[in-house]
């Protein structure tokens, strides 16, 4: 009775137009006239004749691949200085957080140009050392890292995570360890590592599924193009441009079913491995 | 980037309203108002002056209240579509030459034909800017200004210099190597003789139509052949190797708008632009624009100039007011006060009667490109057949192709062939 409205939302708002889509993506259709029954030719466009399709694909797997493990090092890094009993530690974690509130919005994505463009911040700390930089945000061979860089300065909430992980950590084992004689870094992988291993996983899944969905910063950098030669083509801006750029709403929405999928095989398969390095103290 | 607007024509109402009460005697809820949505594209520039002549309009005629919606180009299309596919269309819409056949084949737009002349008094602006409204030989938009493309350069850059600037008895031959010689005169950082046109796609055009060719055939082929785009190419490649115009890692930061063009980013003293953008550059830099024709391939060469609307009213299929629909548009380009108030923003005015009315109220911007479009227009070709769809994919196709070249990711030799198989299979979809 009480879950009335939540379950009015969820079927209307949520898995309507979801099983909607999943009808769409075997259509033509363009908003204007009536979506036509193609069948499965959008697939298999995707599968043989789409070479964007492939493009995006490895531009959003150099990105997961990049910036999940070193977002989670950063992150980790962070919490663990934090986590050494400083005063005014609620402050620094609500600092710390500040970058992850802030950084999908236009002004950071402005930011961004102005720090890593050719005149930018950057360039001119570099020229101080004598080198000449390149203008890194609109240089195809560049353009990508500095998205990773911006995903990695977001790290407040895998931050947070980290943090109550470690306080779960019991002290008197790195006492113990240190009455051994074990060194700093043989308790960091020896206690800490293995300890923390359900918090690490869980953000991984997590970070990776967003890093899947990534779409603003590269919206916002390129101005929906994806550019410079589409070397920030993430696949949530191709289906974008398809859907709206182009008006191809059923081949968007094929599109959006086939992330649907490579990220579930993506969950499963960490799922399936994780049983051989994740640590459960039961 | 602005979200849609409500026009303050809402709240001018409720201060009539209020003034009428305090007057007392008059009934504020004496006439019941009619609403008619005005939906357009552009900057805060034109937005300030479209709700201007609102209010103009609407104080005339108290029984009519005009919701003004505008967006950005790019957020534009994708909403009209939207609202489209939800029958939810505004009455006025504002329509480019590109979108008007889709839009009219479709059934969303209504045929304006019987208006004219009596509610729409178009007769004065001649067949050619007439019938560039018509499709299928119903009358669907309403001319709204013309246009020609042009290239912008600052002025007193090329004067100091002592560079010749840009004009159309160079030939593109000339202009590179005028261009060259003021990358190394102009005393600025960084800064070039014109910014990189590879991509720009009315370039190509007007380049394409100096050789004969167009880039499309109306029968949704490409006018051109892979040699013809592969010369392109390889023209704007040698431009970049002898710093006539900027890297391609500068040009990249160009994202098609007038905000972040070469010349507004102070990068290249010349851009390639349509003649009423002159406004939209020009509040955005220092230096004094001037305003060319495109330059040619060799003596006794034609210009590839045509005039175009540079945009068009039409009005919805759904709407329920038609007639007050249409007396709107006719404000806008058939009466003084209405035409005055937009100015030539969105182009010059296709009537001969209103260049007249608005030529006393005319800045030096103004003036500027009313006499660019007179001076183009005994110079200009017909107009091109209306770009197949897959077109608008297509142009951003020619700045991929271009940044690939300028980042030696495509041979230059390859270049051509590239682009026009890509864009062959863009229209093959459809």
């Amino acid at each position: 009775m009480f879950l009335l409205p939540w379950l009015a939302g969820f079927f209307l708002l949520t898995l309507g137009p979801t099983l909607a889509s999943l009808v769409l993506s075997f259509t033509n259709f363009d908003l204007i006239q009536a979506p036509r029954w193609v069948g499965t030719a959008n697939y298999e466009r995707i599968a043989t004749a789409d070479a964007k399709f492939w493009r995006s694909m490895w531009v959003t797997f150099l990105y997961v691949i990049m910036s999940v493990p070193l977002k989670l090092a950063f992150a980790l890094g962070v919490a663990m200085m934090l986590n050494r009993g400083i005063q005014g530690l609620p402050l620094y974690r609500a600092l710390f957080y500040l970058p992850s509130l802030l950084g999908a919005s236009v002004a950071i994505a402005v930011l961004w140009r102005k720090l890593f463009a050719g005149d930018g911040l950057l360039n001119q700390f570099l020229a101080m050392f004598g080198f000449e930089g390149p203008s890194w945000v609109s240089n195809p061979d560049y353009a990508l890292y500095t998205l990773v860089v911006l995903s990695i300065w977001q790290f407040g909430s895998p931050m947070i995570i980290f943090l109550a992980g470690l306080r779960q950590i019991p002290q008197d084992m790195y006492e113990a360890a240190s009455l051994d004689g074990a060194s700093p870094l043989r308790q960091f992988v020896k206690i800490t590592l293995p300890l923390l291993t359900p918090v690490i996983f869980f953000n991984a899944i997590v970070q990776t599924i967003d890093a899947f969905k990534a779409f603003t910063p590269a919206f916002i950098i390129s101005e929906g193009t994806g550019g410079p030669v589409d070397s920030t083509l993430f696949y949530t801006l191709y289906l974008y441009q398809e859907a709206f750029g182009y008006l191809r709403m059923g081949y968007a929405s094929a599109l959006a079913w086939v992330l649907v999928v490579i990220v579930a095989v993506f969950t499963a398969f960490s799922f399936l491995t994780s049983r051989y390095w994740v640590h459960y103290d039961d | 980037m602005s979200g849609p607007t409500l026009t303050r024509r809402s709240l001018l109402a409720a201060g009539t309203g209020a003034i009428a009460l305090a007057a007392g005697g008059v009934p504020a809820m004496a006439q019941a108002t009619k609403k008619v949505r005005m939906y357009w594209w552009g900057s805060k520039e034109r937005a300030d002056r479209t709700i201007k002549a609102n209010s103009l309009y609407t104080a005339k005629n108290p029984s009519i209240t005009i919701e003004g919606e505008t967006l950005g180009w790019g957020d534009y299309w994708p909403r009209m579509a939207t609202q489209a596919a939800g029958r939810n269309l505004p009455d006025v819409i504002q329509m480019d030459y590109r979108y008007i056949f889709e839009y009219a084949r479709r059934g969303a737009l209504l045929p304006l034909d019987e208006f004219v002349p009596k509610t729409l008094a178009i007769s004065d602006f001649g067949k050619a800017a007439t019938d560039c409204g018509r499709v299928d030989g119903k009358l669907y938009g309403i001319n709204l200004g013309m246009n020609s493309s042009t290239v912008l350069y600052m002025r007193d850059v090329f004067a100091q210099a002592g560079v010749k600037a840009p004009n159309h008895q160079m030939s593109w031959k000339e202009f590179a190597a005028a261009s060259a010689e003021l990358t190394k005169a102009a005393k600025r950082d960084g800064f070039y003789g014109t910014q990189d046109g590879g991509g720009v796609e009315p370039a190509f055009e007007g380049w394409l139509r100096t050789r004969g060719k167009e880039l499309y055939n109306g029968d949704d082929k490409l006018g051109f052949t892979a040699e013809d785009a592969g010369e392109w190419f390889a023209m704007w490649d040698e431009m970049r190797k002898s710093k006539a115009c900027v890297p391609a890692d500068v040009q990249a930061l160009d994202k098609l708008s007038p905000d972040s063009s070469m010349i507004v980013l102070n990068k290249a003293a010349v851009c390639f632009a349509h003649s009423n953008q002159l406004v939209a550059y020009q509040v955005l830099t220092k230096d004094k624009l001037g305003m060319s024709m495109y330059p040619n391939i060799g003596p006794g060469s034609k210009l590839g100039h045509y005039l175009k609307p540079s945009m068009l009213w039409s009005i919805a299929a759904t709407t329920k007011n038609a007639e007050d629909a249409a007396k709107i548009v006719n404000f806008y380009v058939a009466e003084a006060e209405g035409a005055k108030a937009i100015g030539v923003e969105r182009g010059v005015p296709a009537s001969a009667a209103m260049r007249a009315a608005i030529s006393s109220d005319l800045d030096e911007l103004g003036k500027m490109m009313v006499d660019y479009i007179s001076f183009v227009s005994d110079k200009v070709g017909a107009l091109p057949p209306p770009p197949p769809k897959g077109a608008g994919e297509i142009a951003f196709l020619l700045k991929r192709i271009n940044e690939e070249v300028g980042f030696n990711k495509t041979k230059v030799a390859d270049s051509g062939k590239a682009f026009v198989t890509e864009a062959q299979s863009i229209l093959a979809r459809g």
